[in-house]
């Protein structure tokens, strides 16, 4: 899939997002630019891969000017023997006064095979500015699933629940049936 | 009468290292005991071997709970079975709010009896009602499960989710720490309050406090692994006046 390229002009918002489910392994390559003042870019991104999916994902937001805000989060879930590469960079010109600019990638490895690897970047040349970004792999909490199951919760249902908590901030209420779905499967 | 529990020469390891050293330990419908010891006397191990925690094994002995061997069951069938622990330390589970917690583990229940799932209302109802039994606000129906809960906010959620359960046996692993005297009270309260004349509870503490409000028939002491002594409610008072070191 080529680069997807965006400009957001002053004042301009855009809320993005994307949801990867098992078997459609998918590149995601994002390029976005805010170039007017008060633009805003937001990114809500889930991915669920099984099997033998790859899923990489590349996102560069570039805040040119000042006063612009930025906020992304992608959480994702592997499995069997998915490999999935997330790369972030979020570049701050030295002129963009004022930038907000967060970025989340949070990953559980649900199998021993399944790869992750999760690369964030901020370059910041400006002085005045919020901007952060975070990046975790882990593995689901054996204390909170014994804790479910010793209230009569079963194992599966028991995951499951972890996983959905897990990828709350990141749901798309449109599409929750399917998720749901695609997270039993994954058991 | 029909024995709820019966352990017998119950020997269980952590990491290889034999905890519990033989425990014998009976328990009949409506009869509250308290497993008393020191720090490292096995208390937590026998609580964590009576629900199925993972990581604790059982190299010896066995446990009939009502008749049946607990030990093949897992840790959820044990709780449909009726066994309820009360945590030492609650779990903090982000993400997943009381109300979602609950009715996932009421519906299972049911679902394990044969029953439809509760609808929705009647599950709030069942809800609202017993989180006033235990004076729990009903703002924290909308709270991730433990998160952020001071101390007492986590033990009196603990006790909400055993009135909500209604267990045939109560396992209280150390309920009383960390609690002070009015967050004690209320939990000791809703103890009292959920007896019925067949259901039973094992009172695991260090500390005799709770033991004032919430009264044992039985005392057990429980001492590098094994019981050393048994008997009734003047075990106790003779441990605030000696400490374990008589036994």
């Amino acid at each position: 899939m080529p680069m997807e390229k965006i400009v957001l002009g002053a004042g301009e918002r855009l809320e993005k997002r994307f949801v990867i489910l098992p078997g459609e392994s998918q590149d995601i390559l994002l390029d976005v630019t805010l170039a007017g003042e008060g633009a805003d870019f937001s990114l809500k991104g889930l991915y669920l891969c099984s099997g033998a999916d790859k899923v990489n994902i590349d996102i560069s937001v570039h805040h040119l000017v000042g006063g612009c805000t930025s906020r992304q989060t992608v959480k994702g879930l592997a499995s069997g023997e998915a490999r999935v590469s997330f790369g972030g960079l979020i570049v701050v010109a030295q002129d963009a006064q004022k930038t907000e600019a967060y970025q989340e990638n949070h990953n559980i490895l649900l199998s021993e095979k399944a790869d992750i690897q999760t690369r964030p970047q901020l370059e910041i040349y400006a002085d005045d500015v919020k901007c952060s970004h975070g990046a975790t792999i882990g593995r689901l909490n054996d204390d909170e699933l014994f804790y479910m199951r010793s209230r009569g919760i079963p194992e599966a249902d028991a995951r499951a629940l972890q996983m959905l908590s897990f990828l709350s901030p990141v749901m798309d209420e449109s599409r929750r049936e399917e998720i749901e779905a695609a997270i039993f499967n994954m058991l | 009468m029909d024995k709820l529990l019966e352990i017998h020469d119950l020997h269980a390891s952590v990491g290889g290292k034999e905890i519990l050293k033989g425990i014998d330990l009976e328990i009949n419908p409506g009869e509250v005991h308290a497993v008393m010891g020191p720090n490292g006397a096995g208390k937590s191990t026998l609580s964590a071997v009576l629900t199925g925690r993972p990581d604790y094994e059982v190299t010896s002995g066995s446990i009939l709970y009502k008749g049946r061997d607990l030990l093949a069951m897992a840790p959820e069938e044990r709780s449909w079975a009726g066994i309820f622990l009360s945590f030492q330390y609650p779990v903090e589970i982000p993400g997943v709010t009381i109300t979602a917690f609950m009715k996932a583990a009421i519906n299972a229940r049911r679902k394990a009896d044969g029953l439809p799932e509760l609808k929705a209302g009647e599950f709030l109802k069942l809800q609202k009602e017993k989180m006033a039994f235990v004076k729990m606000k009903s703002e924290f129906a909308k709270r991730e499960v433990n998160v952020g809960f001071s101390g007492g906010e986590k033990k009196r959620n603990e006790i909400f989710q055993m009135a909500m359960l209604e267990p045939a046996l109560s396992i209280l692993d150390e309920t009383d720490s960390g609690l002070d005297v009015d967050a004690l009270k209320i939990v000791a309260d809703g103890v009292n309050a959920l007896r019925r004349p067949d259901t039973s509870a094992i009172i695991i503490t260090h500390y005799h406090k709770l033991l004032e409000y919430v009264q044992p028939q039985v005392v057990h002491v429980l001492k590098e692994g094994r019981i050393v002594c048994t008997g009734g409610r003047e075990i106790i008072e003779a441990i605030e006046k000696g400490g374990f070191d008589q036994f």
